[in-house]
């Protein structure tokens, strides 16, 4: 093991370690609903990073995949009770069977024209679960939570607890593509698939498995949302703001390294999560759009990009 | 060497009266007592202000405001607490709810809950709300208990039992000699809803469904559709549909027409009740008989409803939201008025006796009277029936007046009797 990844996987058992600790001291409830989400885009915007951000491909469907996890929960628990873990399997090999349909339907689609297609992935698979009735349909379902499991002493706490691994999991991921050939063989397509193809990288294949895990990760990710909220519906289950919003949190952070999405998502979803309890009116809408904009214009590359920059200047002027 | 022996210590009177008084001051109890001298009572909930939802969101919340500046007017709540509302934008989605009510139990520690309006926002409280044994006032969502049963729960919203809503329109159909139905509504929860209850009703009269179809929400152009529902010769039509849809299946009906069969139009139609949509559609409107919550009818004034209104329409204007407001703002400030007699009986904000007092008692409101039945619903449907009625183009103010709407049920509320055939009562 180098240094780094030692560095990396103390900070991992650390953080867990810190999660668990929260979720048996802390007694107020408020952290773990608000953290849970916080956990939650933070993990999306890890996973989404790894077809949008290596491989270049901007992946508009998030809120699809996210609401295959959710429904994919939905239907487990209502057809068999099945338990959490399950459901969060079963929603990963979902996701990764729908992000292969994804990128074997969209082999010949680039830049704009994949993003388009993966919207219209969203549109198509909402239509479809509005109009399944037995997991709800349009008129959306409530559903029950089974009794929490010991050590955790409230749902909500393992919830928590659980999403934290999630996150630790797509985090892990995502540094080992960075740091392998699949990571390098994404960065040599998205700078110029011809080319790199010419070379030897094989392409086709590196895009269907970015697809496929990318795909795997954010399903796995929806899925708790489901007991998280004890209802779903469509609306809000394939909501188009959980596209955005992940997509923005990529960028801001900067996707050229794993733990920019990181920085994003904690910066955006905790901003989010303050706005909605301090501000809480239309104001809050034009706060994120307006830091999405300095970000955009100020640090194109994300703060990833911009803390590069300003070490290079400094150690241009040393 | 002499050892410092220290005098056992005696405890003064003050000493003894500090500790006993810091104390009770630590204590939860004494900081309901100290409170209860000067706090206010705290309400939270959380409210859609942006989303699809903010129009009718803001609207509702106004009618809240007004109560509590009532209340205030006459000095609070329990001996002299006023009342305050911790409100937060749940941004019309259910995604937010559960950490925004997180947080005013376990952060704000609010007295008491109000739910947000709409269904979809209040969905993922209810287990919440029922696990801790809160009380919780609903905002207008549709049968959201009926699979939770929580016993301190009462929606203000004027629904009652799940099937009367279809009941009362399919009655005013068949009593005009109606035999067949069609069914249009959105593929839209609270559509949704609406069809499936007015599916088994149809089932239990034996009343055949000769069209059924529901159709995507994003939906613009309705012409196909109605031709097809016309081809199958209805008598009743109902709609179940939302505001974008309901004024997009009225002008396809005014371009098309609905055929002589049809005795009654309408029924769940939601936007027919927001201002600026009904001077928008203006003499369209007329013949639709549709479901409403309040009308400017003499049937519909109860104690301090013409005053409420007084105010709603002076704040309107500043708030920027509908100015008539009959669809849910006084059905905010029935909620209001309900918890301030429930507090006043029961004099304490203890939740379970508040509920009880809920549940057992008629409570009287700007709306008519209220009770309960073991659900949380009223226990008796209040929603009007009514049917438009010589509407002129681009005229907000004739909605003002009584008569353009005329109440068809229920019959203790009634104005007016139905004109029929539907084609008839458009002209």
């Amino acid at each position: 093991m180098t240094r780094n990844s030692m560095a990396f996987w103390t900070g991992a058992a650390v953080f867990l370690a810190a999660v668990f600790v929260m979720t048996q001291v802390v007694g107020n409830q408020y952290p773990f609903f608000a953290g849970y989400v916080i956990l939650q885009f933070i993990a999306l915007a890890v996973a989404w990073s790894i077809l949008g951000g290596y491989a270049g491909y901007v992946n508009f469907g998030t809120s699809a995949f996210y609401g295959v996890g959710v429904y994919s929960s939905v239907f487990l628990v209502k057809a068999f009770g099945a338990p959490l873990p399950l459901q969060i399997l079963a929603a990963a090999a979902i996701g990764a069977l729908m992000g292969l349909a994804l990128g074997v339907l969209t082999l010949r689609m680039q830049g704009i024209f994949f993003s388009i297609a993966t919207i219209a992935l969203t549109i198509i698979i909402e239509t479809a679960i509005t109009n399944w009735r037995y997991v709800g349909g349009a008129a959306g379902i409530q559903i029950q939570r089974p009794p929490v499991t010991a050590p955790f002493e409230n749902y909500v706490q393992m919830l928590f607890f659980v999403q934290a691994l999630l996150v630790v999991l797509a985090v892990a991921i995502s540094r080992y593509i960075q740091n392998s050939w699949i990571g390098r063989g994404l960065q040599a397509l998205r700078d110029d698939e011809l080319a790199a193809e010419c070379t030897g990288v094989p392409t086709l294949r590196l895009r269907l498995l970015a697809c496929v895990i990318s795909g795997a990760l954010l399903c796995a990710v929806g899925a708790p949302a489901a007991m998280y909220l004890q209802y779903a519906d469509p609306g809000s289950a394939f909501n188009l703001n959980y596209s955005v919003t992940t997509l923005a949190m990529s960028l801001i952070g900067g996707t050229a390294h794993w733990s920019g999405p990181i920085i994003g998502a904690i910066l955006l979803g905790t901003t989010q999560q303050l706005l909605t309890v301090t501000i809480s009116s239309e104001v809050n809408v034009l706060v994120l759009g307006l830091m999405l904009v300095l970000f955009v214009v100020g640090a194109p590359q994300g703060i990833i990009g911009l803390v590069g920059r300003l070490r290079g200047k400094k150690e241009g002027g040393a | 060497m002499s050892k410092k022996v220290s005098k056992p210590r005696s405890i003064s009177r003050r000493r003894l009266l500090a500790t006993a008084g810091a104390a009770l001051a630590a204590t939860p109890l004494g900081v309901n007592l100290l409170r209860a001298q000067q706090g206010p009572i705290r309400i939270g909930m959380s409210m859609p202000q942006t989303g699809g939802l903010a129009g009718g969101g803001k609207a509702s919340l106004l009618g809240i405001e007004i109560w509590r500046d009532d209340v205030n007017a006459k000095g609070g709540l329990l001996g002299g607490r006023k009342v305050e509302l911790v409100v937060y934008d749940d941004k019309s989605s259910a995604a937010e709810t559960p950490a925004i009510y997180s947080k005013l139990i376990d952060v704000d520690k609010v007295d008491l809950l109000f739910a947000p309006y709409a269904t979809v926002p209040t969905a993922p409280i209810m287990p919440m709300v029922k696990q801790r044994g809160l009380l919780l006032m609903g905002n207008f969502s549709f049968q959201v208990n009926s699979k939770v049963g929580h016993d301190m729960w009462f929606n203000n919203a004027p629904w009652g039992p799940a099937d009367s809503w279809a009941s009362s329109f399919l009655d005013i159909g068949q009593k005009a000699g109606g035999k067949s139905m069609a069914l249009l509504a959105a593929d839209q929860e609270f559509a949704q809803n609406l069809a499936k209850t007015a599916r088994e009703v149809a089932a239990q009269r034996k009343l055949p469904v000769v069209f059924d179809q529901a159709y995507p929400p994003s939906t613009v152009e309705f012409s196909s559709i109605i031709r097809a529902l016309k081809a199958t010769k209805p008598d009743i039509v109902y709609v179940a549909s939302y505001p974008p849809d309901s004024t997009g299946i009225l002008r396809a009906v005014n371009e098309i027409g609905i055929g002589d069969s049809v005795k009654v139009f309408g029924g769940g139609m939601v936007g027919l009740q927001f201002g600026a949509v009904m001077e928008n559609m203006g003499s369209l409107l007329n013949g639709v008989v549709n479901y409403n919550t309040w009308l400017p009818e003499k049937s519909m004034y109860f104690d301090g409803t013409k005053e409420f209104f007084d105010k709603y329409t002076k704040r309107a204007v500043e708030a920027k939201i509908d100015p008539l407001g009959y669809y849910l703002a006084p059905f905010g400030y029935a909620s209001g008025q309900m918890i301030e007699q429930a507090i006043g009986k029961v004099g304490s904000l203890d939740q379970k006796a508040l509920a009880k007092y809920l549940r057992e008692n008629t409570h009287k409101t700007i709306v008519g009277p209220i009770a309960f039945s073991a659900d949380g619903e009223r226990k008796e449907t209040a929603v009007l029936q009514a049917q438009f009625r010589g509407v002129v183009d681009k005229n907000m103010e004739q909605f003002r007046s009584s008569g353009k709407q005329v109440i068809l049920f229920p019959d203790s509320l009634k104005s007016g009797e139905l004109v029929a055939p539907f084609e008839a009562a458009r002209k």
